[in-house]
């Protein structure tokens, strides 16, 4: 049986979802939409049920595509696409209008079972509901209290299930003569006219609200005060940055320390041999890869759920939609992009609560913009190279300037690139900012704990694979290469008196450096010379270039297998060693416009497989990511082209 | 008067909507001529409003609050 769970936004709907479904859900797709579609089994008396979360709405009629969802579902599909049954979620503060959409699927001939979520609000303001004088008013439909959040009433909910599924009598009502086609707005009015006047008379018999409840707002006052609105903003992202950033960094290390001890178990156990270097170079590190996003997902959205669920979130989106509106952007695009600053991932996984298509189309397009945590170590090194450890009137640190200067550029051109897009993509209908904001509650860990579970999922299982297998083909380019051109060179490396002359392990790393020279990524990378050389780098550079594209960071282990530093760990040495190098005409390598240059570059490069891998699951098509990587590349190469000639 | 000329904490009356899509989606909400609303926030810089009906406290833009035609019933004190 197919049983579909529907509501208004705010009624407690997901938090009935999580009671019962636990563990057991999983996200799928609604046919030709971006509409995730989340489902889950529920078992009553033995038997296993499917149920179907449908995005919350308060009409059927859609404002926007996501919302589309409703009306095809129990409209426009074939009837056997439909579900079986409907639990309709409805919030006893809010009555009325939960019932007129409650009305509505009426209308659709479903069997319903109607919940009226109490919750402590409801029941804080004194208001009572006449259960038998709503029974009798929907006569064949079961309708059960609960306190979804305190977990109160399931069992209820359950028998009222088995108990509608064994008879499954749709209610008739018939309010208005049927539904209206969508576009028919004056029909779609009248209706409404009518639907609220048919509920008003049943409710009043059914529902008692005392007269004096005025909301109180003081809390609200300051979380929207001009100062100290913006002031408690930025202390909760900065707590929540500093969270990401001290915490995940345990278990990322622990990650890659695990997966770095198992290399070396396999390697013992295993001969050398391509099928062990498959495994070891290639697929390990690959997983490794994929794993070691999943701290900063995890904690990101486990403070992104505390701020939905405890209500913070809708005051601040209020707080910021000003701001960035003028941007093409929405209220609601801000954690996203601030979360982007620790890893677009999250980031472009969190821009699922903006409920206009083109809005949240943009937030994604510019997330990558934003500096995230793994162009740290790119910016620090390039920093170190080129920018002189100097003081500027006594007190500010050149290098730190230039690194906010670094950040500074990406939110200003991400801001410029929402912009842009604002202007040209074409919106399909005006958008309406209508958002409650719900009053503050105490924020329930199972939602939050089932949404980290589900983000985490829905990367690994969704994104995983692709960025597994990118990362295992760029393994594969930078250790194969011709073999006679590849054995040439080592041959020709064991003449030279450099070789000869040094330790073992310099030579170690210098049959490394002339390896990677060779390989597959080392052909393109000498082959696209001439393409980088007008913005100021060398092939080796080149190289470095391609290989990051499996992560940013990768870009600092390239450089020192190229210039064959020999220890990888140590960045003291390798910034030396790069800093001597010299080109043929006996000009440093990393002078200061080649360093600058390469900042810039990497500011805008989309160089980031994951991410395009998350953008292409989110939009559900390759255009997207494709129009990133060709645009961001694009700028990445202007912009430094420009600093090049400019410094 | 319109919505966006209240101050905080005035109370009004929905007389009039205009724009069909936003006076369709309003109604849907319960949201229709004879509503009681309150002003309860304004976000800084002329951002959206947010006024409380019966037990809801709903956010729109400013300028769609230029939409509403409404009547002052009750001057905050």
């Amino acid at each position: 049986m197919r049983i579909a769970l529907f509501g208004n936004p705010n009624t407690g709907k997901s938090t009935i979802f999580n009671l019962l479904t636990g563990l057991r859900q999983k996200i799928g797709n609604f046919p030709g939409v971006t509409v995730d579609k989340k489902s889950g089994v529920i078992q009553i008396d033995g038997v296993e049920h499917e149920l179907i979360d449908i995005p919350g709405v308060y009409s059927i009629y859609p404002s926007n595509k996501e919302e589309k969802v409703v009306y095809e579902l129990l409209v426009s599909s074939p009837p056997h696409q439909r579900p079986d049954l409907g639990i309709v979620v409805a919030d006893a503060s809010n009555l009325a209008r939960s019932l007129f959409f409650f009305s509505q699927l009426i209308d659709c001939g479903l069997p319903l079972v109607l919940v009226i979520n109490m919750n402590d609000i409801a029941e804080k303001k004194g208001i009572s509901i006449d259960i038998n004088a709503l029974q009798q008013a929907f006569s064949n439909t079961p309708i059960v209290f609960m306190n979804a959040r305190v977990g109160l009433g399931k069992d209820r909910l359950l028998t009222a299930v088995k108990r509608q599924i064994e008879r499954r009598e749709p209610e008739h009502l018939k309010v208005s003569n049927s539904l209206k086609k969508l576009g028919d707005l004056s029909g779609q009015e009248e209706e409404a006219a009518q639907r609220h006047a048919y509920i008003g008379k049943i409710l009043q018999d059914a529902l008692h609200v005392p007269k004096t409840s005025i909301r109180k707002n003081s809390i609200d006052r300051w979380l929207t005060h001009p100062i100290a609105g913006y002031v408690i903003f930025a202390t909760i992202l900065f707590i929540i940055f500093q969270f990401v950033f001290s915490f995940a960094a345990y278990p990322m290390d622990a990650i890659e320390t695990g997966f770095g001890w198992l290399t070396k178990g396999i390697k013992n156990v295993m001969t050398d041999g391509p099928l062990s270097a498959l495994l070891c170079d290639g697929i390990i590190p690959g997983i490794s890869g994929v794993l070691v996003f999943i701290p900063q997902i995890g904690i990101l959205f486990f403070f992104i759920a505390l701020l939905e669920d405890s209500g913070y979130l809708a005051r601040a989106v209020f707080l910021m939609d000003r701001l960035v509106r003028p941007f093409g952007l929405n209220g609601r695009s801000v954690v996203p992009l601030l979360s982007s600053m620790a890893c677009a991932i999250p980031g472009v996984m969190a821009t699922r609560g903006i409920p206009n298509y083109k809005e949240r189309l943009i937030t994604i397009f510019v997330a990558p913009l934003m500096s995230c945590s793994a162009r740290i170590p790119v910016f620090t090194l390039l920093i170190g190279l080129v920018i002189p450890k100097m003081k500027l009137f006594g007190f500010i640190h050149l290098q730190g300037l230039v690194l906010l200067g670094l950040y500074v550029l990406g939110i200003v051109s991400a801001l410029f690139i929402a912009w842009i897009m604002h202007l040209i993509l074409k919106q399909e209908k005006r958008s309406y900012y209508l958002m409650e904001i719900p009053e503050f509650k105490r924020p329930l860990w199972r939602n939050i704990l089932l949404t980290v579970f589900e983000k985490i999922k829905v990367f690994t299982k969704e994104a995983g694979g692709i960025i597994l297998a990118i990362s295992i083909v760029l393994w594969a380019l930078a250790s194969y290469g011709p073999s006679d051109q590849r054995s040439e060179a080592i041959a020709s490396l064991k003449k030279t008196t450099a070789y000869k002359t040094t330790s073992s392990a310099e030579r170690e790393g210098l049959k490394n450096a002339v390896l990677l020279e060779n390989s597959y990524i080392g052909i393109v990378g000498k082959g696209i010379e001439p393409l980088i050389k007008p913005i100021g780098y060398d092939w080796k550079i080149g190289i470095a270039l391609i290989t990051s594209f499996a992560a940013r960071e990768v870009f600092v282990g390239s450089l020192s297998t190229i210039y064959a530093s020999g220890d990888n760990d140590n960045e003291f040495k390798l910034l030396n060693k790069l800093k001597n190098q010299k080109n043929p005409d006996g000009s440093f390598v990393f002078s200061l416009r080649t360093g600058i240059s390469l900042m810039v570059f990497y500011v805008y490069a989309m160089q980031c497989l994951s991410t395009l891998a998350v953008v292409k699951r989110e939009t559900k098509s390759w255009k997207w990511p494709m129009l990133q990587l060709f645009a961001f590349g694009a700028m990445a190469y202007l912009g430094g082209w420009i600093c090049f000639h400019v410094f | 008067m319109l919505l966006n000329e209240l101050k905080v904490g005035d109370q009004a009356k929905i007389i009039r909507i205009a724009d069909d899509v936003f006076r369709t989606k309003l109604l849907e909400m319960g949201i229709m001529p004879g509503t009681l609303v309150t002003l309860m926030l304004r976000a800084p810089f002329n951002g959206p409003l947010a006024f409380s009906y019966e037990n809801t406290l709903l956010s729109i833009r400013n300028e769609d609050a230029h939409n509403i035609l409404v009547e002052k019933k009750m001057t905050h004190q």
